[in-house]
């Protein structure tokens, strides 16, 4: 129950401060008559025809958001049993062995559902993304390269990249097994393959389709989507999540006591 | 006291192991010599527009992260008092109170010294640097802005930066008064504001000209030069120093001596 609480300032207290940043005016946006940023605009396009991801998104409502990827499905997610039991066993303690509560980073796709900005550069070969959540970044290779045959198992994994057709195709695979899918707990193991496709409707939104693969904690493929929205005439805080973190004064006695 | 030091090398062997794992991952698009290696002696690639182009996977070619004055003359560090009484306290601790040791990011000019590589990245209107150490990120702004009035501090600072002829001038200020300069413990200031040229010599080869600029600390700007090698037919790792970090169970209980 405290740690419920103590999530709950902790969301509360980085929101005022994104409140208190500067404004800092986007240079070289679609703007409507009385100035504001036209979120309607086409999308920009590179001289290849491609449409440019790069900008400054924020999961926008009406997606899963990162509190329970599952949330918007009409379907029940296809778990293994044991994947159910460890879920239901991570809400029932209040997501204590959470790795984000110390300060990990989130891994693909929780940081794409994360409530705070990101944002993605494209350069010759890659695309990146800054996440202003932990300060954390993620490379996907564009370069035509194959995935690894042996990666280094990470919590971001190894991401390349393709376009198919305007839809940006990530795919992800060398995961480690202590990943967690989002706040609630959904389980993901070192089978784990993310596929998400990046599809930018307008100047100011874009979609990521996020197909979950991974046979050992579910029985077949499933597929959300989280809606971006750009974030225009703003920037991204140094969020440095080591700060003040409570949780190895609270973990260890919660887990000493149990 | 032994614990700490120990710790923190240890961190530091475990860290280097990684990097020596990693599978080979040739560089596309760089200068070879005849037998396929990378010629580093080459010119510095430019971009359209005539400018040196800085992007590419670099890492420190001197070791300052200790002592970032190492290779300056002996007490040419022109402390004020109360910052070489704090700089000899750390150094008789052991650095035990070294934010790094908690997982937080090196700030500027720390993060260039970690002799881990890191990622130049040029976008329009930005420059972006990948570091390995701690998996943080800068942006350095390129697009002609000013230092906001009234600027959140951080641990990064805020970094705009425009080029001089072939040299990229970054200007950081707006820090929090936390940062170390290097594992020393050479103390810093809100205060400080710090220049760094980056000038690329030739394709496997840049200079970082840093400048420490902190009337908070220090009775006069100094400056220290940094060389960086370019790191071919590699990559990054994901260093995530939250884990399995032993600062909380050793730091605390050293604290209550």
């Amino acid at each position: 129950m405290k740690i419920r609480f103590i999530v709950v300032v902790v969301f509360a207290m980085s929101t005022v401060v994104s409140a208190q940043w500067l404004k800092h005016p986007t240079a070289g946006i679609p703007r409507t008559a009385d100035g504001k940023p036209d979120l309607t605009a086409p999308t920009p396009r590179l001289a290849n025809g491609k449409p440019v991801l790069a900008g400054l998104w924020r999961p926008a409502p009406g997606g899963p958001g990162v509190g329970n990827i599952a949330r918007n499905l009409k379907d029940p997610v296809p778990f293994q049993p044991w994947a159910e039991a460890l879920l239901k066993e991570r809400r029932a303690n209040n997501s204590r062995d959470d790795p984000t509560a110390k300060c990990i980073v989130g891994g693909v796709p929780r940081s794409d559902l994360v409530g705070y900005p990101y944002r993605i550069l494209e350069v010759p070969g890659m695309m990146v993304i800054l996440y202003e959540a932990v300060h954390a970044y993620r490379q996907i290779f564009t370069d035509g390269r194959e995935l690894p045959k042996d990666p280094n198992p990470a919590w971001f994994g190894y991401s390349v990249a393709k376009w198919d057709g305007d839809a940006l195709v990530v795919t992800t695979a060398g995961f480690n097994d202590n990943v967690w899918l989002d706040n609630s707990g959904h389980p993901a193991t070192e089978q784990l393959r993310v596929t998400e496709k990046f599809v930018r409707k307008n100047f100011g939104n874009m979609d990521i389709e996020i197909t979950i693969d991974d046979p050992k904690a579910y029985t077949k493929p499933w597929t959300v989507v989280q809606p971006l929205a750009f974030q225009a005439d703003t920037e991204l805080l140094e969020y440095i999540c080591n700060e003040n973190n409570k949780y190895f004064e609270i973990i260890p006695k919660l887990n000493a006591d149990r | 006291m032994q614990s700490v030091r120990i710790a923190v090398a240890l961190a530091c062997v475990m860290t280097a192991a990684p990097a020596a794992q990693w599978l080979k991952q040739p560089t596309p698009g760089i200068p070879r010599t005849a037998d396929g290696k990378p010629n580093l002696s080459a010119p510095a690639p430019r971009t359209a527009d005539g400018t040196p182009d800085l992007s590419g996977l670099w890492r420190p070619a001197a070791i300052l992260i200790g002592d970032i004055a190492a290779n300056l003359p002996p007490n040419s560090v022109p402390y004020q008092a109360w910052a070489e009484k704090l700089y000899k306290e750390r150094r008789a601790n052991d650095g035990r109170d070294d934010p790094t040791a908690n997982c937080i990011v090196g700030g500027v000019p720390r993060s260039d010294l970690v002799p881990y590589p890191f990622k130049i990245l040029q976008v329009p209107g930005m420059m972006v640097i990948l570091y390995e150490a701690v998996h943080s990120y800068r942006q350095i702004f390129a697009d002609g802005r000013s230092f906001p009035a009234d600027m959140n501090p951080t641990w990064f600072g805020y970094s705009v930066g425009k080029w001089e002829k072939d040299a990229f001038v970054v200007e950081t200020k707006g820090f929090n008064d936390r940062g170390w300069l290097d594992n020393f413990g050479k103390p810093a200031t809100d205060k400080l504001r710090v220049v760094e040229r980056f000038v690329r010599k030739d394709f496997g080869h840049m200079d970082v000209y840093i400048t420490i600029d902190d009337p908070g600390a220090y009775t006069k700007p100094w400056d220290v030069t940094l060389p960086l090698a370019l790191a071919p037919d590699t990559e990054l790792l994901e260093y995530i120093c939250n884990e399995n970090n032993k600062y909380f169970e050793i730091i605390p209980k050293a604290g209550s001596r």
